[in-house]
């Protein structure tokens, strides 16, 4: 069997889009005898895909949201994929955007952390340094021209202090008190900033994680590459905690009723 | 090269207290050559409307003619002058007309518009190549040098200014504008309408 | 085709760039210099955060601002303060005005072939106490001047500071003389009404505005009272002094 995914084929043919796996790249022509006549070949285009992850600030912490979902092009192909990943004891990071590179990422971090704990001063790194970290990697990797291929949030709190921050494929880098990657920028984000801002320090627990789950229902309505289920991380001063998968509630009975959508009437 | 840019030139229109004014360069241009430091891209329309007309010179002619028979046709049906805000929707109508062969022209309107009650009060209003209308309260712009001329404009002017200080200000952003453009200036034209009398004046630029 | 392939290869290559909006400005006065910019930060019509500083203080007398990428600006100034860090460590005093301004060139020609996409307006106190701004463009060009604006709004800053600044197209009456510098207190007057025009007219810029004023050694805030709340971060009270002042802009 040929195991090299590019090879399998495409699912569909449709126009390209820049949050996703389109087109897949190709693979050098069988005809084609010397391998480095073109030189060395980079990732030019991700290839089995996260869609977004939402980040709010919160009274006692942040909290951070993705979907289990990693998509091959159009097809829904891992549907249980981890994309919240914690690191270190205060910190945990969000993927969108290719999963092998992200794989990466979280070798390279647990390298780090296991260097920073042989040292034993009992001084971790936070979600500051680890973001600090990311986005030099990140950044060095695009002026290779090579780069991760991923948006990332970065979330942690540590000495008392809430951190949010972004960092993607080119090394751009951010801070705000509510973040979104991917479509999420556009779908999720109005509605969270309307939800959040202003409110950062009061919001309790209960309150942003509503936030979230009906952001992430509007995305799984709109967002063709999404999945309703998810999975929600919280960093608050008892540390990082993943929740287990959870399913969205979902309501299909309007779709009966709309034309070109349910069953056709007329 | 985009064609609005072929030959340079920009317009500017400012709303003041019972007066109007609108100014232009004077360049004519291909491309970065210097053809022409005399030409008029405004117009009069009638005793109380003048037109700008910046973007391709070919088309400002043309455009010229077109209203001036447009005009003189409404003038003549209708038996009395043309107001500004009909002309307005005159010069957006035949821009449409064209909407996929467009002149290439972004024509700017100043005026003073007869009241019910017999007074007047200022208008103006700019379109797009394709007619699509603006009517601000405050200056419309148009041209090769439009992001400097909304720039300078939104700095210098102020409400409910007097004739002598509207034309300060339009002056000096015309001015200040078209010297950070290198397809526009080699001088400006200014008009000033006040309800009974039209001052206009040609100031000196750099001639760079 | 069938098997995923394309009768007509696409090429598409990585892009390493972008741009991500927003203003900034600097004006020299005789004293005195003023570096501001908004801190709006946007990425396409997306606005990615609303406070991302883009001016730095790098010295208790030089403050850099940064416009373009954003990555690009982030790591420029990270290594300007790296080289300015050394300077401090092998000469024990800072590095003067004008030679953080060569630097500036020469870290900047230095990726000749692969530019930082970045616009810099570099200000502050010379070593003669004169107000400086030097303002530089990707590959490292730069010159002295007494006003600069760069960024998306640059077109529309730089002709109403040829006005306000250099006097541009205003003469006086004959016999009548202009002081040769501006005042503290209309150069911020100034800084603040260009900005809230650019706001007005340009998209890619707004939510805040980070005025920082650089002062000669031995003279006096006066000027300086006519903003509200400025913010000392002078390090040395003995020599040049550096202040903060913040505003909001419209965030629309």
């Amino acid at each position: 069997m040929d195991h090299f995914p590019t090879s399998w084929g495409r699912p569909r043919t449709e126009a390209y889009d820049a949050y996703n796996t389109f087109p897949l790249h190709q693979r050098p022509n069988p005809g084609h005898k010397d391998a480095f006549a073109e030189g060395v070949q980079r990732t030019q285009q991700p290839i089995v895909t996260g869609t977004s992850v939402l980040g709010i600030l919160y009274k006692d912490g942040i909290m951070l949201v993705a979907d289990t979902l990693a998509s091959y092009g159009s097809l829904a192909r891992f549907k249980s994929i981890q994309r919240l990943h914690p690191v270190g004891s205060s910190t945990v990071i969000g993927a969108s955007g290719d999963m092998s590179d992200f794989q990466y990422l979280q070798t390279l971090l647990e390298e780090l952390i296991i260097e920073e704990f042989a040292e034993a001063d009992k001084h971790e790194l936070g979600p500051a340094e680890i973001h600090e970290y990311l986005s030099r990697i990140m950044y060095g990797r695009r002026s290779k021209m090579n780069p991760l291929w991923n948006s990332l949030l970065v979330a942690g709190k540590k000495d008392g202090k809430r951190f949010l921050a972004y960092v993607d494929l080119l090394g751009t880098t951010y801070s705000a008190s509510t973040i979104a990657t991917g479509y999420g920028a556009y779908i999720a984000l109005p509605l969270l900033r309307t939800a959040v801002e202003g409110k950062e320090d009061t919001l309790t627990e209960e309150e942003a994680r509503k936030i979230l789950e009906d952001a992430m229902r509007v995305l799984f309505y709109r967002d063709a590459r999404s999945l309703d289920k998810y999975q929600i991380a919280i960093v608050n001063d008892e540390g990082v905690t993943i929740s287990e998968p959870k399913k969205i509630e979902t309501e299909w009975g309007f779709a009966e009723g709309i034309r070109g959508y349910g069953a056709q009437i007329q | 090269m985009s064609i609005m840019e072929y030959n340079g030139g920009s317009v500017i229109a400012m709303v003041g207290k019972n007066c109007v004014a609108i100014a232009s360069d004077l360049r004519l241009g291909v491309q970065s050559l210097g053809i022409a430091s005399n030409f008029q891209k405004i117009f009069p329309v009638t005793d109380r409307i003048f037109v700008g007309l910046p973007g391709l010179a070919t088309d400002v002619t043309t455009l010229h003619e077109q209203f001036r028979y447009r005009v003189n046709m409404y003038t003549i049906k209708e038996e009395r002058e043309i107001e500004p805000e009909t002309f307005a929707a005159l010069v957006s109508s035949t821009l449409y007309e064209r909407r996929f062969g467009p002149y290439f022209i972004e024509p700017v309107i100043a005026g003073m518009q007869r009241t019910p009650s017999g007074s007047y009060k200022p208008f103006i209003a700019a379109t797009d190549l394709i007619g699509c209308l603006n009517f601000a309260k405050d200056f419309v712009v148009a041209g090769t040098a439009s992001d400097k001329l909304f720039g300078v404009a939104e700095g210098l002017w102020e409400e409910d200014l007097g004739p002598e200080d509207l034309f300060e200000t339009i002056s000096q952003t015309m001015l200040n504008a078209v010297d950070r453009d290198t397809n526009s200036g080699w001088g400006v034209v200014v008009h000033l309408l006040t309800k009974d009398k039209v001052i206009t004046r040609t100031l000196k630029g750099r001639m760079d | 085709m069938p098997d995923g392939s394309y009768a007509h290869p696409q090429q598409r290559q990585f892009n390493p760039y972008t741009e991500n909006g927003g203003t900034i400005l600097a004006i020299a006065g005789a004293d005195f210099t003023v570096i501001a910019g908004d801190t709006r930060q946007s990425e396409g019509y997306s606005i990615q955060t609303r406070y991302a500083p883009k001016v730095f203080r790098l010295t208790d007398r030089a403050v850099l601002a940064v416009n373009g990428f954003a990555a690009d600006g982030n790591m420029f100034v990270k290594k300007v303060k790296q080289r300015l860090e050394w300077y401090r460590h092998a000469h024990a005093k800072d590095m003067p005005l004008r030679a953080i301004a060569r630097l500036i060139q020469t870290m900047l020609y230095a990726q000749r072939f692969f530019p930082y996409y970045v616009y810099n307006i570099l200000g502050g106190i010379e070593e003669d106490g004169s107000g400086a701004v030097y303002s530089f463009d990707p590959v490292g060009s730069y010159e002295r001047e007494a006003c600069r604006a760069a960024g998306a709004a640059q077109s529309l800053v730089q002709p109403f500071l040829d006005n306000q600044i250099y006097f541009k197209n205003q003469q006086l009456p004959p016999g009548q003389t202009r002081p040769l510098h501006l005042s503290l207190s209309d150069v911020l007057s100034i800084v603040i009404d260009s900005f809230t025009s650019a706001t007005e007219r340009h998209i890619e810029v707004g939510d805040g505005l980070e005025i920082y004023v650089v002062l000669a050694k031995g003279r006096g805030p006066q000027g300086l009272e006519a903003v509200r709340g400025a913010q000392e971060l002078t390090t040395n009270a003995e020599g040049d002094r550096v202040f903060i002042v913040r505003r909001e802009l419209k965030k629309d």
